[in-house]
């Protein structure tokens, strides 16, 4: 059975209820046909209607569960480096393996120099000092006294050795002290 | 991104500047802490001896330094003596140079001391190495029985 040629189709009538579709001749059919017409403001309700009910779906969702969407969203964008500091980590960032890599033949290099340069007694830098019993007697390496004489006696005690240059003017005998 | 053949390169560079600078700390550090005592000597009835001088008091009260009873300290000053490097010694009387000449066997301290008296005479210019801890002491024999001594230790 075919439809009436003077009835619109439901396509038709679909685009006209949602205003996509307003010529003279279908609203002419809509004119003398109303079940056309019941249907059409049937299609228009139902539309209404889901439109009614997504838009209470949205206001439902609450003004907090936003914020805190937007708030993931925010933390994810990532803002381009543009200070120094940035400039200078993300530099170690790119070549992180360099610098380590750097960095450790350095220390394997300046520990190999540290302990082949000559001279190792000296790099403590201090002076160990020993338990007096320990100790050994003063040298006296060199001694100069212009115009004078000189003699060198050795005190010890439990408090350790003493080197004593006594420094007389020529015509004094200090052993005569 | 650094191509590959960079990186042997930068290490290199970043090596090469350890070797030269590693050495030359090293060498900078070597100091000791040394302690001078500038003290004046005479006769006297009762012995005296500055409480400061509680150190060297045992060695005092020997020979010949028992000679003098009377000990008195004139100046004390603390130097950090670096290797080779003459550090002026402040005296009340004259004027003395110390200067570290070595650090031998790790416990000793080689040390030159330049003494020139009131006038600007030369007196003494002597090297000695002692253990730290031990004592230097210079005495200069003045007229009328009097002493001017300069004790050094180092540690």
């Amino acid at each position: 059975m075919s439809r009436p040629t003077s009835s619109p189709t439901d396509l038709e009538l679909m685009e006209h209820a949602d205003g996509e579709r307003d010529d003279a001749e279908l609203a002419a059919l809509l004119e003398r046909d109303p079940d056309a017409r019941a249907k059409r403001d049937a299609i228009q309700q139902i539309g209404e209607l889901v439109r009614g009910h997504l838009e209470l779906s949205a206001d439902a969702v609450h003004d907090a569960r936003f914020a805190a969407m937007w708030r993931r969203v925010d933390g994810q964008l990532v803002s381009p480096a543009t200070s120094l500091w940035s400039r200078v980590a993300a530099w170690f960032d790119r070549y992180r393996g360099h610098v380590i890599t750097g960095a450790v033949s350095a220390g394997a290099v300046a520990a190999l120099a540290l302990v082949l340069r000559p001279g190792v007694s000296d790099l403590a830098g201090h002076v160990d000092m020993r338990p007096v019993a320990l100790r050994s007697t003063p040298e006296i390496d060199s001694v100069d006294t212009p115009g004078g004489s000189s003699t060198v006696i050795n005190l010890d005690d439990e408090d350790g050795h003493a080197a004593v240059i006594w420094v007389s003017a020529a015509d004094s005998d200090p052993e005569a002290i | 991104m650094t191509q590959p053949m960079y990186r042997p390169a930068l290490a290199l560079a970043i090596a090469v500047a350890a070797l030269v600078v590693a050495p030359g700390r090293a060498r900078a550090e070597v100091t000791v802490d040394c302690e001078f005592l500038e003290i004046s000597a005479k006769a006297g009835d009762k012995p005296a001896i500055d409480a400061e001088l509680k150190p060297l008091e045992k060695k005092l009260k020997k020979p010949p330094l028992s000679t003098w009873s009377h000990f008195k300290l004139l100046s004390r000053s603390q130097k950090v003596l670096a290797k080779k490097k003459p550090e002026a010694i402040g005296l009340k009387v004259g004027s003395a140079t110390a200067t570290l000449v070595e650090i031998v066997d790790k416990s000793k301290v080689r040390l030159t001391i330049t003494i020139d008296d009131a006038k600007g005479k030369h007196v003494v210019d002597n090297t000695t190495t002692a253990e730290a801890g031990d004592w230097v002491i210079v005495v200069h024999e003045l007229p009328g029985n009097e002493g001017h001594l300069l004790s050094v230790t180092c540690k």
